[in-house]
């Protein structure tokens, strides 16, 4: 704040002024009582006010009035305690416009002791258009994140048919089979035999399994905010990689899973670490059949700071040409690729504070693709972290 | 006899409790190679054949068994589209076949 300290001596008035009139930024200068001494050009056009209008009014005018009320008592209660809330902070914090207009603000204050007192000095900066940005980015983030589930879904929708089929068949045929015994014992005026007892314990059993596909496969669909949570990494890749078996099933390439015995605590959301792993194990899978050793090893492993995953493949790797724009959205060598799965896993990973990092190969060797989250930061006693 | 060659352990399991409930002989096989390496069948034996097993495909099977002279009964089950059915048994004579989930009682289906 020296160039605020200094302006009464060094600098002059004029080029005071032009300085805040060149700055990109809103820029608001008060003194003690909360009376505007300097009001920039910026601040014109976002509050409506001239600065002749605005300079010594206090502050208030240009604050929606539930913050105006509150300004004065900060200001007191500073004065008084020394207690910063806000300067050298920086915050979010609503103006309003002359119009009656009550828009988001980014503030940050400065303060300079001067021969009249103490002065503040406010930077503003409309954050509408960043945040309208924001929201569109976080929209569409959600939207394309659908749209892989959907676009997911429709490949296993068929392998779906057929795995849900089987529990359904079998649980039929169990209930065919007791109704006519039953019908049997009946005519022969018995009670119903443990036999029987013991189908409809099968046909439960394989009613049971059709509905947790179904389970599984809800999870996937339904579009939810992410909801975090502190899970063990390794039951939700998993659980991913049962999934993907649907997908898989028939095919030829072995899945292995390397995994340790202790669980790895993740704060995550667990669908969304879900949608990564498949996105992942698809791709692998895609250029694994095409292999001579049709495998895909999927490792977990983790330090003291940060949780792995890892998928390797046994395919060909990729280019260095590939590799620069793996990342990016719509940047496919496939056919019918869309080019998605990486830029939104690494999206997902990012939101989480964790990253996807990926090794090429190559000279025989597969790609690898490592999946890396912060681990969960044990507050309390690591045993009851989990229901 | 009534062979079953299911690799599904449920759907093998839940076929068997229906046709020996009803006091029929059945022997159960998770794949055509375990059929093939350990049953005969005569003419006028029945076997249920899943079309969509592992290795060798139902199809195949029955193929192979025409080949062989021994041509049992054959009742193919699948839970695939009905295009998918017609393509896999193209050229397979005296075929019923049988769709999953059930629609009807399959004893009955099976037996007639
Ligand atoms: N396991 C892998 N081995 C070799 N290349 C890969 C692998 N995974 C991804 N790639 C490359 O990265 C590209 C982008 O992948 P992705 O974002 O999932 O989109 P898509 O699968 O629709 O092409 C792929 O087209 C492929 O060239
Ligand atoms: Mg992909």
């Amino acid at each position: 704040m020296g160039e605020v300290e200094d302006r009464k001596t060094a600098v002059s008035e004029a080029r005071f002024e032009s300085l805040l009139d060149t700055a990109a930024d809103g820029i608001i200068v008060i003194d003690e009582a909360g009376r505007m001494l300097a009001f920039n050009k910026i601040c014109e056009a976002l509050f409506g006010y001239t600065s002749e209008e605005a300079i010594g009014q206090n502050v208030s005018l240009i604050m929606p009035p539930e913050f105006a009320r509150s300004h004065d008592r900060f200001l007191a209660n500073y004065h008084r305690t020394g207690e910063r809330r806000i300067i050298g902070i920086g915050r979010e914090v609503s103006g309003m416009h002359r119009d009656g207009t009550v828009f988001p603000l980014e503030l940050s204050v400065g303060e300079a002791t001067t021969a009249e007192g103490r002065q503040f000095i406010g930077v503003l900066r409309d954050l509408r258009s960043r945040r309208a940005v924001e929201q569109r980015v976080s929209q569409l983030q959600a939207q394309v994140v659908h749209m892989t589930r959907l676009s997911a879904m429709d490949e296993m929708g068929a392998a779906m048919a057929h795995e849900l089929n089987q529990p359904l068949t079998a649980l039929l045929l169990y209930l065919q089979a007791v109704a006519r015994q039953i019908k049997a014992f009946h005519a022969d005026g018995k009670p119903p035999s443990d036999k029987m007892l013991a189908v409809l314990d099968k046909a439960v059993q394989e009613a049971e399994r059709a509905s947790h596909i179904v389970q599984r496969m809800r999870q996937m669909v339904e579009k939810r905010d992410p909801e975090r949570a502190t899970v063990d990494l390794r039951e939700v890749v998993n659980e991913a990689l049962d999934l993907s078996e649907f997908v898989a099933q028939g095919a030829t390439v072995t899945i292995r899973r390397v995994f340790g015995m202790t669980p790895i605590h993740v704060d995550a959301d667990a669908t969304q670490i879900q949608q990564i792993i498949l996105n992942l194990l698809r791709n692998a899978l895609e250029v694994a059949k095409e292999s001579e050793e049709r495998w895909v090893k999927v490792s977990i492993g983790s330090d003291e700071r940060s949780a792995f995953v890892s998928v390797t493949d046994s395919g060909p790797g990729f280019s260095e040409d590939v590799g620069k724009s793996l990342f990016r959205t719509f940047s496919t060598t496939k056919k019918s690729g869309m080019g998605l799965g990486l830029a939104i896993s690494r999206a997902i990973a990012q939101n989480h504070g964790g990253d996807l990092m990926a090794d090429p190969g190559g000279n025989g060797q597969g790609a690898t693709f490592t999946l890396m989250l912060p681990m969960h930061r044990a507050d309390g006693t690591e045993d009851d972290m989990r229901e | 006899m009534y062979f079953i060659v299911e690799d599904d352990a449920s759907v093998a399991d839940a076929l068997e409790s229906l046709l020996s409930g009803a006091g029929l002989p059945v022997r159960v096989f998770a794949s055509a190679e375990e059929l093939i390496h350990s049953a005969s069948l005569k003419p006028e034996d029945t076997m249920i054949v899943d079309l969509g097993l592992p290795g060798m495909s139902g199809s195949e099977l029955v193929r192979h068994l025409e080949k062989a002279g021994a041509t049992p009964r054959v009742i193919a089950i699948s839970g695939k589209s009905s295009r998918t059915i017609a393509r896999e048994t193209e050229g397979l004579s005296d075929l019923k076949i049988l769709r999953k989930p059930p629609a009807a009682d399959w004893l009955e289906a099976i037996t007639a």
